[in-house]
C-alpha cells in the first residue's frame, strides 16, 4: 500500500514540462522603408539580440532557427494556448489559417537560423518582409496577411530537431494594414477660386471699362461735339483796334448784329478769332491795319 | 509730349520682353502639355499663345506712338489709341485664361504617373499603397508600385530593383507628382498672367496719359 501510494504521489507530481522563456524583445516596422505598410504585407526589423542572451539550450547558433508569428485577433489568444505543443509548426497551416467557420488566425514561418542575425549586423539596412511569397500554399510559407487586418508578430527561437518552441519574444504592437480606397475619392483637386485670379479678372475688367469708357468721351468731345474745349487760345497776330463794340453786317443773309468781343472783354485789339468770318474782313492785311480795304463780294 | 514718347518706348520693351516670356512658356520645357493635354485644361499654354501675338503687337504698335506723337498729328494718334486698345482686350484675356486655368488641375489623373517627370504618385509614392488602380490588379502581388518611381540609370535601367520594391528612400523619387505638377504651372502661370497683368497696369495708365495728349492736339 505504501508503495502503491508512493507510486501514486510519483504519478501526481505533475511533470514540469519544459518552459518557454519570453524575452524582453518586440518586433517592430522597419520605418525607414516608404513600403513598410501595404494592404497585404509588412516589413520588419530583424530579430537581433532577441535570443543571444539564453543559456542551457539544446541547439546552438547554428541549428536554432528563428521563426515569425503572424497572427490576428484571436489567433494572439489561440497561439499562446498551443505554443507548447510540438507539433506546433504544422497546427495552422497558412493556406487555412484565415479562413473557414472557425480560423486559426495565425501562421507560422520561418526567418532563418539564429547565426544570421548576429548582435553587431555587418551590414545596415537589414528588414524581412512579411508576406514576401504572396499567395502560396504550403504550410509554412511566408504568405500574404489578411487585407485590412491589424496583425501582431512574434519572433520564436525553435529547435531545429524536435521542432520545439524554446523561447519567444513579447507581442508586438498591432500593425493596421491599409485598405485599398476607389481613387475617385482622390478628390477632383478643385480648390475653387483662387484669390490672385479674382483679382487679376476684376482689375483687369475696370481697367478695360475705364479705357473704353474715356476713349469714348475723347473721341465724343473732339470728333462729334465741335467745342473746343481745350483748344488752347492762340493768341494770333494783332490787327488793330477795332473799337466798334456792336456793328450790322449788312451783307449777311441773315443780318443780325454782331457784338464785338475784343470790346467787350475790355480788350483794345482785336485778333483774328474775335473778327466775324466773312470775305470782307478776312482781307484785313495786318501790315496796314489801320486801313481797312473792302471787297466786293 | 515727352512723356508719351517715353511712356511708349519703356511699354514697347516690356512688350517684347512679354512676347519673349510667352515664347518660353510655349516651348514647355518643362514637358507639361501632354498632361495638361490629357486633363483637357491646357489653357496656360492657350493664354501664352496669345501673350506672343499681343506682345509682339504692343511693341509695334508702341513704337508707331511714338511716331505718331512726334508727328502730332490727330489721326494718327487716333489710330494708336483705338489699335493699343484692341490689343488691351486681348491681352486680358490672355492673363485671365492664364490665372483661371491653374485652378483645375486634376489630382486623379496625376495617379497616371508621368513617364517624363521624376516623381511618384500624387502627394506621394504611398498613394499607389492607398489607392486601387489597373496597375494594383496586374501587379500589386510583386510591385507597390510601378518601376517609373524608382530612379534611372543613364541607361535608362533601374538602379536597384530591390531597394526600390521594398522603398527605400535612396533608390525612389519620393515626390509626389502633384506637387511636381503644380510647382511647374505656378511658374508658367506666374509668366504668362502676372508679367502680363503688370504690363496691362502700365499700358493703362500711358493710354490715359495718351488720351489727355490727344485732346491736346489740334
Amino acid at each position: 500500500m505504501e508503495v502503491y501510494l508512493v507510486l501514486c504521489f510519483i504519478c501526481m507530481l505533475p511533470i514540469p514540462a519544459k518552459s518557454i522563456t519570453t524575452v524582453d524583445c518586440k518586433p517592430a516596422i522597419n520605418e525607414s522603408l516608404a513600403a513598410k505598410i501595404t494592404i497585404n504585407t509588412v516589413i520588419l526589423q530583424q530579430p537581433r539580440c532577441c535570443f543571444d542572451n539564453l543559456t542551457n539550450l539544446p541547439c546552438t547558433s547554428n541549428t536554432c532557427e528563428i521563426w515569425l508569428v503572424p497572427a490576428v485577433d484571436t489567433g494572439l489568444s489561440t497561439f499562446d494556448a498551443n505554443k507548447a505543443s510540438s507539433a506546433i509548426l504544422s497546427l495552422s497551416p497558412y493556406p487555412t489559417a484565415f479562413t473557414g467557420s472557425s480560423p486559426a488566425n495565425y501562421f507560422l514561418t520561418k526567418v532563418g537560423l539564429q547565426s544570421d542575425f548576429p548582435c553587431v549586423s555587418p551590414s545596415p539596412g537589414g528588414y524581412f518582409r512579411v508576406g514576401a511569397d504572396g499567395a502560396c500554399s504550403t504550410t509554412n510559407c511566408n504568405g500574404f496577411l489578411p487585407q485590412g487586418s491589424s496583425p501582431s508578430f512574434k519572433y520564436l527561437l525553435v529547435d531545429s530537431v524536435n521542432k520545439t518552441v524554446l523561447a519567444e519574444t513579447k507581442w508586438s504592437d498591432s500593425i493596421a494594414l491599409y485598405t485599398l480606397k476607389d481613387p475617385g475619392t482622390l478628390g477632383d483637386g478643385f480648390a475653387g477660386r483662387s484669390g490672385a485670379m479674382v483679382i487679376i479678372t476684376t482689375l483687369l475688367s475696370v481697367a478695360a471699362a475705364v479705357l473704353l469708357l474715356f476713349l469714348i468721351v475723347v473721341l465724343a468731345l473732339c470728333c462729334c461735339g465741335g467745342k473746343s474745349k481745350g483748344s488752347g487760345s492762340v493768341v494770333g497776330s494783332v490787327m488793330g483796334s477795332f473799337r466798334i463794340p456792336r456793328y450790322d453786317t449788312h451783307h449777311l443773309k441773315d443780318p443780325a448784329p454782331y457784338d464785338n468781343p475784343a470790346y467787350e472783354k475790355e480788350r483794345k485789339y482785336t485778333t483774328q478769332d474775335t473778327l466775324p468770318k466773312t470775305k470782307a474782313t478776312s482781307a484785313v492785311n495786318p501790315v496796314t491795319q489801320d486801313t481797312i480795304k473792302l471787297q466786293k463780294i | 509730349m515727352i512723356i508719351v514718347i517715353l511712356c511708349n518706348a519703356f511699354a514697347a520693351a516690356a512688350g517684347l520682353a512679354l512676347f519673349a516670356l510667352a515664347i518660353w512658356v510655349a516651348v514647355d520645357g518643362y514637358k507639361l502639355y501632354p498632361i495638361s493635354g490629357v486633363s483637357g485644361k491646357d489653357d496656360i499654354f492657350a493664354g501664352a499663345w496669345i501673350a506672343i501675338f499681343t506682345g509682339f503687337a504692343y511693341f509695334c504698335t508702341c513704337i508707331f506712338g511714338i511716331y505718331a506723337a512726334r508727328k502730332q498729328r490727330r489721326s494718327l494718334m487716333l489710330a494708336y489709341l483705338i489699335i493699343m486698345f484692341i490689343i488691351f482686350i486681348f491681352e486680358c484675356a490672355s492673363c485671365i485664361t492664364a490665372a483661371t486655368n491653374r485652378d483645375y488641375v486634376s489630382r486623379l489623373l496625376l495617379l497616371l504617373s508621368c513617364l517624363q517627370v521624376e516623381c511618384c504618385g500624387t502627394d506621394s509614392p504611398l498613394d499607389w499603397v492607398e489607392y486601387n488602380s489597373t496597375f494594383r490588379q496586374l501587379y500589386g502581388t510583386t510591385y507597390p508600385w510601378p518601376l517609373n518611381c524608382c530612379k534611372r540609370l543613364s541607361s535608362f535601367e533601374v538602379a536597384d530593383s530591390q531597394g526600390c520594391i521594398i522603398g527605400q528612400t535612396s533608390t525612389m523619387f519620393t515626390q509626389g507628382c502633384f506637387t511636381h505638377i503644380e510647382s511647374v504651372l505656378s511658374r508658367y502661370t506666374w509668366a504668362v498672367s502676372w508679367y502680363g497683368f503688370s504690363v496691362q497696369m502700365f499700358v493703362f495708365f500711358m493710354l490715359l496719359i495718351a488720351m489727355v495728349y490727344f485732346t491736346q492736339l489740334g
